[in-house]
């Protein structure tokens, strides 16, 4: 039984990961051009400008602020 | 005069062969290839030590509180992006860790998943479901003593 006033446990240390024998999806890449934005590239390649988080949590190493991003910059595009 | 008769049944020969050749029907073609069968999870075991293969070495459900838990969940089938994850949850119904990854299998893989935690874990029930792109496709519960 569970004590209602018992405070719950700490699990922020906790660490996860995974791996696989099977081959991860091959990426696209897009090279940004001038007049993009994350949301504009998500429509064109993924069918909706909602997408465009996926694209900036794939490219966070490079995408500081997402709603900056610079002609020439070459993005990867996860398969969803 | 037996040149010019053997000049003539030559191309005869020749004429005869061809036409036999334009009555041949056409092999019929080939039949195509059923669809690949779509990603689907197979098993999920729980161990605390991972062999070569990614599959845990012995399947258990109770873990010592410094064990690092792995989940090894083999998958059928073939995709060209799959994704899994798995959530882990303390019996509180307490969110522990998730972690996705995606997946392009082209037949039968194993896929781990592992949680560690620096402090030793609490004692008590907890549970592992495996999401297959969005579905929950299979659990398993084990307890921390």
């Amino acid at each position: 039984m569970t004590d209602p006033n018992e405070p719950l446990p700490d699990f922020s240390d906790v660490q996860g990961g995974s791996s696989s024998t099977a081959p991860k999806p091959q990426e696209r890449t897009y090279t940004v051009v001038k007049g993009d934005s994350l949301s504009k590239i998500a429509k064109t390649l993924l069918g909706s400008a909602g997408k465009w988080k996926v694209i900036y949590e794939a490219n966070k190493d490079i995408i500081k602020n997402p709603d900056l991003i610079y002609p020439g910059q070459v993005l990867r595009i996860p398969q969803v | 005069m037996r040149h010019h008769f053997l000049h003539r049944a030559a191309a005869a020969a020749a004429v005869l062969s061809v036409v036999a050749a334009g009555c041949k029907k056409a092999p019929p073609p080939p039949p195509a290839a059923p669809p690949p069968a779509p990603v689907t999870v197979a098993s999920v075991d729980l161990g605390k030590q991972l062999g070569p293969d990614t599959r845990v070495v012995q399947a258990m459900t109770t873990f010592g509180v410094r064990d690092t838990i792995y989940a090894s969940v083999a998958t059928t089938g073939s995709a060209t992006s799959a994704v899994l994850t798995a959530m882990w949850t303390f019996q509180t119904g307490q969110k522990v860790d998730s972690t996705a990854t995606t997946i392009a299998p082209t037949g039968p893989a194993q896929t781990e998943f592992h949680i560690v935690k620096a402090s030793p874990w609490p004692k008590g029930k907890y549970k592992v479901a495996i999401w297959l792109d969005g579905q929950v496709a299979g659990e398993k519960e084990f307890e921390v003593k």
